[in-house]
């Protein structure tokens, strides 16, 4: 299932990273999330703005576009 | 004398650490080929230099912060590394501390954070860490200064020179195939060898340059794709750089099961109740709003007015009575006096009062982002920016350049994508800085005296409309984007420390003061001097004087805005040198001893219509000649740098033109 489509603090496991833009992807790469990363959603901001994922204690901020091509799986 | 380099991911505590182990530093100009300022402080010991670099994740640059911090770890002359990491991150900080250990200077490790490390349940043992990794581990509170001794000790006791064996990781028998291949054909005494091929396959643009420029480009894309395809087939992964940062992350879990113990689990709860409120919903952006509207009454009705009118009463009484008694007694020409009561202290007095309330705005700048809120905001106005076509990251170089459009622009470099960084930088002049606060605080307690903060804030607001309608003409016209990009890092929520955040707010600040000093200090004897002569002689009447007949001429153009007297064209033009001159040149113009004296005397000469329409002017017409200086630095192209000034001038004079006709439509004159 998408990323974008799981409850809030669920964790869930990374199973693909599947993002068309490399940019993104790479920086996602640095702050240690890839493919096999447990991941939850903290929070989702209105009018389709972004969302705040929770990983190893971090916070992270990404956009909704980029969050629907994450594939990931239940724990 | 050793040097030091202080390198880090953003948000571990670099500056604390930084300002706790220095006692005094400065910015040194350019380095070679990279135009940015880089922070050298010298150590307290006394025995060498501590370097400050812009926080990055990885060696593998992707904003032009990084590609600063990454060109100078490859090219400079250092003798060893200050690593900080984030203890309560390790993981993902020890991807850094890897990177670096594989280049093969001298480290020391500062683990910083232990305190919160602890508080989420991870219990380090530091000792083992060391012997994993073969270096020296020190823990340190870099807030409390705890630990900050030992890392001096270590850093001076390094014997310079002493180069580690490079650490070594292996990325598997595929990739270690091409690593051996390009290090085979790489020339004689390439520095670094094996990391240089690693960063390489990573997609190290640096690297690749580097490489590029002694070795045929050719072969190295058919190296890097033929490795890539047999990583890709054999593994499954997407790309070469996703490989190798799992490799590396499989490799730094390994080490991190030897000496790192979870007793529980983790909380954010205090991060987590604020950021309930701060960034909810509905109430994220009103809450921004009221921050900042709080911001203003601060700067002007609270604190710093109230303080710019006591440092006034200093000025033109003690100080003013103080100098009159010093000429007398020395029995000085009239000419001296003139020069030192009309020109310097109505010039440089005039914009001096005006430091408590910049140093506030400044204050309150630092706080936003010591706090962590400063990442929010970004995350909050995030949809609003890719509307029109920025992404919330750009928000922050525009709050900055509240306080000044330099540093604003300057903070564009974390920006990722060079079309959003370039659209920034030619945007940001329009975000309303401190020195365009002197020129509204001294009309709107003229004209506005009932609402300042109010009409203050109108402006501000006027400067961050159109940057958002330009940002949205110009993304879809002669900047189309490719692809944009927003990631941010929402680090925990610090109450920030006095300590770094007075400093900081110091260092933002003293470019004012030192302008106050410089600039401000030349163009008042140039003003003073310009309306002193005219073509008639020497000691003329002010409408007969040079500056008159200067200021005319561009006041003919200006008299549709409904300000088209040669006082008002003189102090554009000299504003341009830096827009608070514009106080100076009207108090030198208007032979006003005090900042009353000149309001007094601008009533008669303005309407509260006109007043509006001149300030706008002063907020867009032409970024200050610094400004213009650090956008020719950041987007390094000339026809930029033209571009953001008349772009300026022709959208100040629409936007005043319609005020006034608006103004006029509604009745007001």
């Amino acid at each position: 299932m998408k990323l974008t489509e799981i409850e809030l603090s669920l964790p869930v496991r990374i199973v693909d990273m599947a993002c068309n833009n490399q940019l993104v992807c790479r920086r996602l790469n640095d702050l240690g999330i890839m493919e096999g990363t447990l991941v939850s959603i903290k929070k989702r901001l209105p009018f389709g703005g972004p969302i705040t994922l929770e990983a190893g204690n971090q916070w992270i901020s990404i956009r909704r576009c980029e969050a629907l091509q994450i594939l990931v799986e239940a724990v | 004398m050793t040097v030091t380099v202080l390198a880090g991911n953003p948000n571990t505590g670099k500056s604390s650490l930084f300002n706790t182990l220095t006692g005094s530093y400065e910015y040194v100009g350019n380095w070679a080929g990279v135009t940015v300022e880089k922070k050298v402080g010298t150590l307290k010991a006394g025995k060498g230099s501590l370097i400050d670099l812009p926080g990055l994740y990885s060696l593998n640059p992707l904003s032009h912060d990084e590609e600063v911090a990454s060109r100078f770890l490859m090219s400079e002359p250092f003798d060893s590394i200050l690593n900080v990491v984030d203890a309560s991150q390790l993981e993902r900080n020890l991807n850094l501390t890897v990177q670096l250990l594989e280049y093969g200077k001298p480290l020391l490790l500062a683990l910083n954070m232990m305190d919160v490390a602890k508080q989420n349940g991870l219990v380090i043992d530091t000792q083992r860490l060391s012997e994993l990794l073969g270096v020296q581990v020190v823990p340190v509170v870099a807030r409390s200064g705890k630990g900050s001794d030992q890392v001096l000790e270590a850093i001076t006791d390094h014997a310079p020179g002493t180069a580690l064996e490079p650490y070594s990781i292996w990325y598997g028998d595929t990739l270690e195939k091409a690593v051996a291949e390009l290090i085979g054909q790489m020339p004689q005494g390439t520095a670094s060898p094996r990391w240089m091929a690693v960063q390489f396959f990573e997609g190290n643009s640096v690297v690749r340059t580097s490489l590029e420029s002694k070795m045929d480009s050719a072969w190295l894309q058919r190296l890097y794709q033929t490795a890539e395809e047999a990583v890709r087939s054999e593994f499954g992964v997407r790309t070469l750089s996703q490989y190798m940062r799992k490799q590396r992350a499989e490799h730094i879990q390994g080490l991190l099961a030897h000496c790192v113990r979870h007793t529980k689990e983790g909380h954010l709860t205090f991060s987590e109740r604020i950021d309930r409120i701060v960034t909810d919903k509905y109430l994220g952006i009103p809450i921004f709003l009221l921050f900042m509207y709080l911001t203003f009454k601060l700067t002007f009705e609270w604190i710093g007015s109230p303080l710019s009118d006591l440092l006034d009463a200093f000025i033109n009484g003690p100080l003013r009575d103080g100098t009159t008694w010093l000429l007398d007694s020395i029995g000085a020409q009239d000419f001296i006096k003139a020069l030192i009561f009309d020109g310097i202290f109505a010039g440089v007095g005039g914009v001096l009062v005006f430091v408590p309330q910049i140093f506030i705005l400044f204050l309150i700048i630092s706080f936003i982002e010591d706090s962590g809120y400063m990442a929010r905001i970004a995350s909050v106005m995030d949809r609003l920016m890719e509307l029109v076509g920025l992404n919330g990251k750009t928000f922050i170089p525009m709050i900055i350049g509240f306080g000044c459009n330099v540093p604003g622009i300057m903070a564009a470099r974390t920006i990722e994508q060079p079309k959003e960084r370039l659209l920034t930088i030619i945007l940001t002049p329009l975000m309303s800085c401190s020195a365009r606060l002197s020129v509204y605080s001294l009309f709107v307690g003229i004209f506005f005296k009932s609402n300042q903060a109010l009409v203050v804030l109108s402006l501000y607001v006027l400067g961050v409309v159109l940057a958002l309608v330009l940002a949205k003409l110009f993304s879809s016209t002669i900047l189309k984007q490719q692809e944009s990009m927003f990631v941010v890092e929402l680090p925990p929520y610090r109450i920030p420390q006095w300590k770094t955040l007075s400093r900081s707010t110091w260092e933002k600040g003293k470019g004012f003061v030192r302008k106050a000093g410089t600039f401000i200090f030349g163009g008042s004897v140039l003003i003073w001097l310009l309306s002193y002569m005219g073509p008639h002689g020497w000691n003329v009447p002010m409408d007969q004087s040079f500056l008159a007949k200067i200021g005319g001429l561009i006041g003919q153009v200006l008299t549709p805005l409904g300000f088209g007297t040669w006082q008002a064209g003189a102090a554009l033009i000299t504003g341009f040198l830096a827009k608070e001159v514009v106080v100076s040149t009207m108090n030198i113009i208007y032979a006003a001893p005090d900042t009353a004296a000149l309001q007094g005397l601008l009533a008669g000469h303005f309407t509260p219509l006109q007043a509006y329409s001149f300030m706008a002017f002063i907020l867009l017409y032409v970024p200050c000649l610094a400004t213009v200086g650090v956008i020719r630095k950041e987007t390094m192209s000339a026809r930029w740098t033209w571009f953001s000034v008349l772009y300026a001038l022709v959208v100040a004079y629409v936007i005043s033109y319609a005020i006034v006709l608006i103004g006029r439509a509604l009745g007001y004159h």
